[in-house]
């Protein structure tokens, strides 16, 4: 009777204890919600949402000031898209190659790089971006190296590992009796691989692809070094010039603003925020689409 | 199975090395295929601090590029300009790129950029003691209220013959009208300080320098810029906080405000570039887009 009632307890104890451990993260994020909206929506509110999301001028210390964040807005989109223009042909043929072509001794050292690509902290990316990236843009494009081209370039190597692993593995997922299955009605490799395998993977791939856009769009570090941070009037932005994205207009102003200037800078966090609660959304509807088919 | 393993990290690793090598070997080529030559009709690089840098206040009110009209103000930073968040990358931006133009805190010029003159005036100390050079902006401390014994205590350091040296010592410039000696009072206690990055090297030795003569005091230092400075001094959260910009209106009504030191802002360009001198005209010119080209600078 004493031991039932000892493992009752200690039964109790650790659910609680995991329970707890599974509500932290919600509370995490339940209580970032609650910071970013209580911060950011008064600061909306008093600029005006429209003014706010579609101005192009963002001039904090004028008087009076302008608070528009369409030209990161769109200066976001923009990098973000160079970076999928860039990281998703190579990721997702990387991602074919590791799990339909590769032999296993290339395979051991392919992948150890991908994934040593994914730990390399952004700060390095940036450096590098910085130090190389920047340097050849201007000597063999033109410009001044600090532009659109360059953060894209650095975003579509951050995306890489994201991609490849994520389609790699979904590919690989799918049965092997598909495979047999094309075989048996005499297709080639090839032709098994692209018309059977790779669709039969769609959403594990589609899903790679929104995590990358994920990663490129929330990206600060590595941007803020080589994107040049200009706000350019939406007529004026070009692949070859500088750019500031949502993100590097945080990290750029945060340490020194104050009043409503730091609050708008909050405010561009909530943006940035609820682009990444669409990402999630359509993330979630494309899974559950692949588990209806 | 495990020695083929090594061998694969070996070679990799070779590999690595082998297309580094490459890369280096091949610019340098470049760099010899193309002498050194500065092209006068290539755009100018324009490198500025972010909107709510110290600095940048500073710089662009000096310069002209904010421009007061009635209750107006208006930066007006020529478009496309870089902007960065920190003294080191705009060196960084201004050493690579042989057309770019910078601005940074005096202390912090090295022979990775040039520091040209304004107006004919050398960015040096002196000139900047004398008025010559003209892109200056002050060091302030702030407190609020009446100060504890202490505090006042170190700001009468700081304000002592020792603290200006240590001042001048670093590349500032003293403020102290008539500085007296000062003599160890042997306090006790703490002082929390919070503000400038660019203040904080000059505050971290006055604080040295202070404990060696009282060694029971104690100092809590926080650098986070100096809008969060002044915030922390108007709270109450510090003792003292530093700001390397002038205080607004609003903040000046509620504080104390000592001038701990001034500093020259330097106008930078690339080592290459064969420009020694420039007027603040074209400093204006270039800074708001009038002037594009190298070869517009007269």
């Amino acid at each position: 009777m004493q031991n039932i009632k000892q493992s009752n307890f200690s039964e109790i104890t650790m659910q609680a204890i995991f329970f707890l451990s599974a509500l932290i993260s919600v509370l995490a994020v339940l209580a970032i919600c609650l910071f970013l909206f209580m911060r950011g929506i008064p600061a909306i509110t008093e600029i005006g949402a429209m003014d706010f999301i579609f101005n192009e001028k963002w001039g904090p210390t004028n008087t009076p000031a302008s608070y528009g964040i369409l030209s990161m807005i769109v200066g976001s989109i923009y990098v973000t898209a160079g970076a999928i223009v860039i990281g998703v042909p190579i990721g997702l043929m990387c991602a074919i190659f590791l799990s339909e072509f590769c032999p296993d001794n290339i395979y051991k050292i392919v992948k150890p790089a991908v994934n040593l690509l994914a730990g390399i902290p952004s700060i390095i990316y940036g450096f590098f971006g910085m130090e190389v990236i920047v340097p050849f843009v201007r000597e063999n494009m033109g410009g001044n190296g600090y532009s659109i081209l360059s953060a894209s370039i650095i975003l579509g190597i951050m995306i890489l590992p994201t991609i490849i692993s994520i389609s790699e593995s979904s590919i690989r997922a799918v049965p092997e009796s598909y495979a047999e299955g094309s075989y048996g009605i005499g297709a080639t490799k090839e032709e098994t691989v692209f018309k059977v395998m790779v669709p039969a993977a769609k959403s594990g791939i589609l899903t790679s692809i929104i995590l990358g856009i994920g990663r490129a769009i929330g990206e600060t570090m590595a941007v803020v070094m080589v994107a040049g941070n200009a706000v350019m009037p939406l007529d004026k932005i070009e692949l070859l010039k500088p750019i500031r994205t949502l993100t590097t207009n945080i990290v750029t102003e945060m340490s020194y603003a104050s009043g409503l200037h730091e609050s708008a800078l909050i405010s561009t966090g909530v943006v940035l925020f609820v682009f990444i609660i669409i990402l999630n959304a359509s993330l979630s509807s494309i899974n559950s689409k692949a588990q209806r088919n | 199975m495990k020695n083929s393993k090594v061998i694969f990290i070996i070679a990799f690793m070779l590999m690595l090395l082998m297309v580094f090598a490459g890369c280096t070997q091949e610019s340098q080529e470049n760099s010899n295929r193309q002498p050194a030559e500065f092209d006068f009709n290539k755009d100018i690089t324009v490198v500025a601090r972010d909107a709510a840098s110290g600095t940048r206040g500073a710089f662009h009110e000096i310069m002209n590029i904010i421009v007061k009209e009635n209750d107006t103000e208006v930066d007006k930073l020529v478009v496309g300009a870089l902007e960065f968040d920190g003294t080191d990358k705009v060196i960084t931006a201004v050493e690579g790129d042989k057309y770019g133009i910078g601005y940074i805190s005096l202390g912090s010029v090295s022979d990775r950029i040039k520091a040209v003159a304004v107006n004919g005036a050398e960015p040096s100390v002196e000139n900047v003691k004398s008025g010559a050079y003209s892109v200056s902006r002050p060091f302030l401390l702030v407190t609020k209220g009446t100060e504890s014994d202490l505090v006042k205590d170190f700001l009468k350091f700081s304000e002592s013959t020792q603290g200006q040296k240590i001042t001048n010592d670093m590349n500032f410039i003293g403020a102290a009208d008539s500085p007296e000696e000062y003599t160890a009072s042997g306090m006790s206690g703490t002082i929390k300080v919070a503000g400038s990055t660019s203040v904080a090297p000059l505050m971290e030795k006055l604080q040295e320098a202070y404990q060696e003569l009282n060694p029971d005091v104690v100092f809590e230092t926080q650098a986070q810029g100096s809008s969060q400075g002044i915030k922390a001094a108007i709270d109450s959260s510090y003792d003292i906080g530093m700001s390397s910009r002038e205080l607004k209106e609003e903040e000046a009504s509620q504080l104390n405000r000592y001038v701990l030191a001034i500093d020259g802002i330097a106008v930078i360009v690339n080592n290459e570039n064969p420009k020694n001198d420039l007027t603040s005209e074209n400093i204006t010119n270039i800074y708001t887009g009038e002037i594009t080209k190298w070869s517009e600078v007269k």
